[in-house]
């Protein structure tokens, strides 16, 4: 009894000791915002009197005393731009790429261990919440690996940043000083609670302390989370620069440097990203080790994971584009003419190949859905259907990726008469490819519930009115849909830029209230059968792996394009880049270096996946004692 | 199957006026007329 108490006690003081390591840095910054000098006050103002000089805030418009050096004019020279033989930008844009690819892994994974954690503690089937318990252990054990690579690559980070672009990195950091000490403060309390967490969880497995364990989940996602937001604002100022005045001095106010116009629509998007590409990583894991499996057990369990990742990512998959429309609104609102570079002018092509993808990744996880549908008895009922399925994805799909306008040569424009293709021409406008993508979302929400009532016959009273209505609820929803889409043709676009809401309000109906419908038609619903995980066929594995896959060239593509759209500045329209690489690269080019690090980062992931697998098999019996429920067995429901 | 039919009318009735009043509000909201080909 009093070694559980003096158990207890520990875990209550390395919980405080987390919340107090999270707080640390806003102490630190109470005192005075950090600037490296005494802070500036009204009564110092007077008393300096005419000597003060004030600057006006470029997007607050509001007026400042500066404290910092106005940015640095560069030049094209060793002292500004110290190189190799080589293309400078490249080098960086690696590293960048890398660092970004394994945050973003290590920040998502740990949101996914908190829910499925939770998920375990909740459920009151012992055996189901033993396997979460391990699917949870299973997956922090991957980004364990993972996350002293990302220190590694931060690491090279700053010394590409130092040793190529001194003056823009020095003056970053002059304006970031406290943000960046935070931000290593902040890191040093992610590594202390993750390393608490995972090597704390067999000894407190149980009761209360699975409770202290379950809150140290919640602190170490806190962290991971503001670390995301920390850098956003970064990249957030380079793109859209507050709290400076025209010359780039800094005003004073660390709150307006931070909270600059992209800056939230930059966290939401990001964050969302960042937990789609966690799932697809964790389902291509569990795809190779599913296929590279010996035993039924091991196939069922890796089948299990894969499925539970994938439903993961998907579910932060499905809200990404409207995130995406509104970090374009704020980009548009900010400056008009930057949305017109990204989406009508320079980089227009790039969010075709961006519709691609998107395109690629729902057809991808519709796929392994029509194919899970086959791991259970009962669903055969809806195979027959599939086929429309196929045909309204295809055809939304190719709504989507139509360009509104072809590069072509005077020949094929001659031929062609005129830029735009006299059929095809049409649906390369926004209002057509809103209705094409809502189309593909809402027969993926349609794919997920066939696959949720795939093995089951609903009993309650209402059940036939309740298909009926599901079925014109999803019918009205395309037909709604589609609707939207055509109506926008016909009326001025000052009104037609709205109809995307309604789109996108009918597709999140449908994916709110049929669900929940759902949920409540399956509850006591008869089982044909369970699920027979690891019965799944080998097709299925890969279209995880290249859900995966599409998701690790997006997030590069999307990346390239952010940063491209700054053109010719370091940071926009007060820091110009006068390095020889200031301009754009052909799509070609981007294409090759987004499909590098892309291939890079999944040859040196595998290498992680190895390294996680080797520590497996030194202690299987420790594994296997310690945590329980190591051995799968099928689960009867999901 | 008359019952089926029953329930066929009550859905589309009730998804009908579902999705006309998501358009009508949701435009609305943004100041815009959700009916403007219609008064023209």
């Amino acid at each position: 009894m009093g070694r559980v108490t003096r158990k207890n006690l520990f875990s209550i003081m390395a919980l405080c000791a987390m919340v107090g390591l999270l707080l640390l840095p806003i102490v630190m910054a109470l005192p005075s915002p950090a600037t490296g000098e005494e802070a500036p006050t009204a009564d110092g103002a007077k008393k300096d009197g005419d000597k003060v000089e004030k600057g006006r805030d470029v997007y607050y418009k509001t007026e400042g005393i500066v404290v910092g050096a106005p940015a640095p004019k560069t030049m094209d020279g060793p002292r500004d731009y110290p190189r190799y033989n080589f293309e400078s930008r490249v080098l960086l844009w690696f590293a960048n790429q890398q660092h970004l690819y394994y945050g973003s892994f290590v920040l998502a994974v740990p949101i996914f261990c908190m829910v499925i954690e939770f998920m375990g503690v909740m459920t009151k089937d012992k055996a189901l919440a033993k396997r979460y318990d391990q699917l949870a252990y299973d997956f922090i054990k991957i980004s364990l690996t993972a996350y002293s690579l990302t220190a590694i690559l931060g690491g090279i980070l700053i010394f590409t940043f130092l040793t190529l672009y001194p003056a823009f990195f020095g003056y970053l950091s002059s304006i970031f000083r406290p943000v960046m000490h935070i931000y290593a403060l902040m890191f040093v309390a992610e590594s202390g609670t993750l390393y608490v967490y995972y090597y704390g969880w067999d000894k407190m497995k149980e009761g209360f302390l699975k409770w202290i364990h379950l809150s140290m989940s919640v602190i170490l996602n806190v962290i991971g989370t503001l670390l995301m937001m920390l850098a956003n604002s970064w990249i957030g100022f380079m793109m859209s620069p507050a709290g400076v005045d025209e010359q780039g001095r800094f005003l004073g106010n660390i709150w307006h440097v931070i909270h600059t116009a992209l800056w939230n629509p930059l966290n939401v998007h990001r964050l969302l990203g960042n937990m789609a590409f966690g799932g697809g990583v964790v389902a291509a894991y569990a795809a190779y080790k599913f296929l590279a499996s010996k035993t039924d057990e091991d196939r069922a369990h890796y089948d299990w994971m894969g499925y539970i990742a994938m439903a993961l990512g998907v579910a932060f998959l499905i809200p990404l584009p409207f995130a995406g429309y509104w970090l374009m609104r704020e980009v548009y609102a900010y400056r008009q003419q930057m949305g017109i570079t990204l989406m009508g002018g320079l980089l227009a092509w790039l969010f075709i190949i961006q519709a691609t993808m998107i395109g690629i990744l729902f057809l991808s996880t519709n796929y392994y859905l029509w194919q899970a549908m086959g791991r259970m008895r009962g669903a055969e009922k809806y195979q027959r259907y599939i086929k429309y399925l196929v045909f309204l994805l295809a055809c939304g799909y190719l709504v989507f990726i139509t360009p509104h306008t072809m590069v072509m040569t005077p020949a094929e424009l001659k031929a062609m008469g005129g830029q735009q293709h006299p059929v095809l021409g049409n649906y390369g406008v926004m209002s057509a490819k809103n209705g094409g993508i809502n189309v593909i979302i809402t027969t993926t929400v349609l794919s997920f519930v066939w696959y949720m009532r795939g093995n089951k016959v609903s009993t309650v009273s209402w059940a036939k009115f309740g298909n009926i209505f599901m079925g014109v609820f999803f019918a009205c929803a395309y037909i709604n849909i589609i609707w939207l889409a055509i109506y926008g043709y016909y009326i001025p676009a000052n009104v037609r830029v709205g109809l995307s809401v309604p789109q996108v309000a009918t597709t999140l109906s449908c994916l709110f209230f049929m669900f929940a419908l759902n949920s409540v038609m399956m509850k006591g619903a008869k089982q044909m059968g369970p699920i027979e995980w690891g019965k799944i066929s080998v097709r299925s594995q890969y279209a995880l792996i290249m859900l995966a896959t599409a998701f690790t060239w997006m997030m590069g593509l999307m990346g390239y394009i952010r940063s491209s759209v700054r053109l010719f500045w370091h940071v926009n329209e007060i820091m110009r880049d006068n390095s020889p690489w200031a301009y754009t690269h052909t799509t070609g080019f981007a294409a090759n270096m987004i499909s590098f690090n892309v291939l890079f980062f999944w040859l040196s992931i595998l290498f992680v996946f190895w390294l996680g697998s080797l520590a497996a098999k030194k202690a299987p019996v420790e594994a296997k004692a310690g945590v329980p429920g190591s051995v799968p067995q099928p689960a009867g429901s999901h | 199957m008359g019952q089926s039919i029953m329930y066929g009318i009550i859905s589309v009735i009730i998804c009908v006026a579902y999705f006309t009043l998501i358009d009508h509000v949701f435009m609305d909201m943004q100041g815009l007329d959700y009916w403007y080909l219609f008064r023209k």
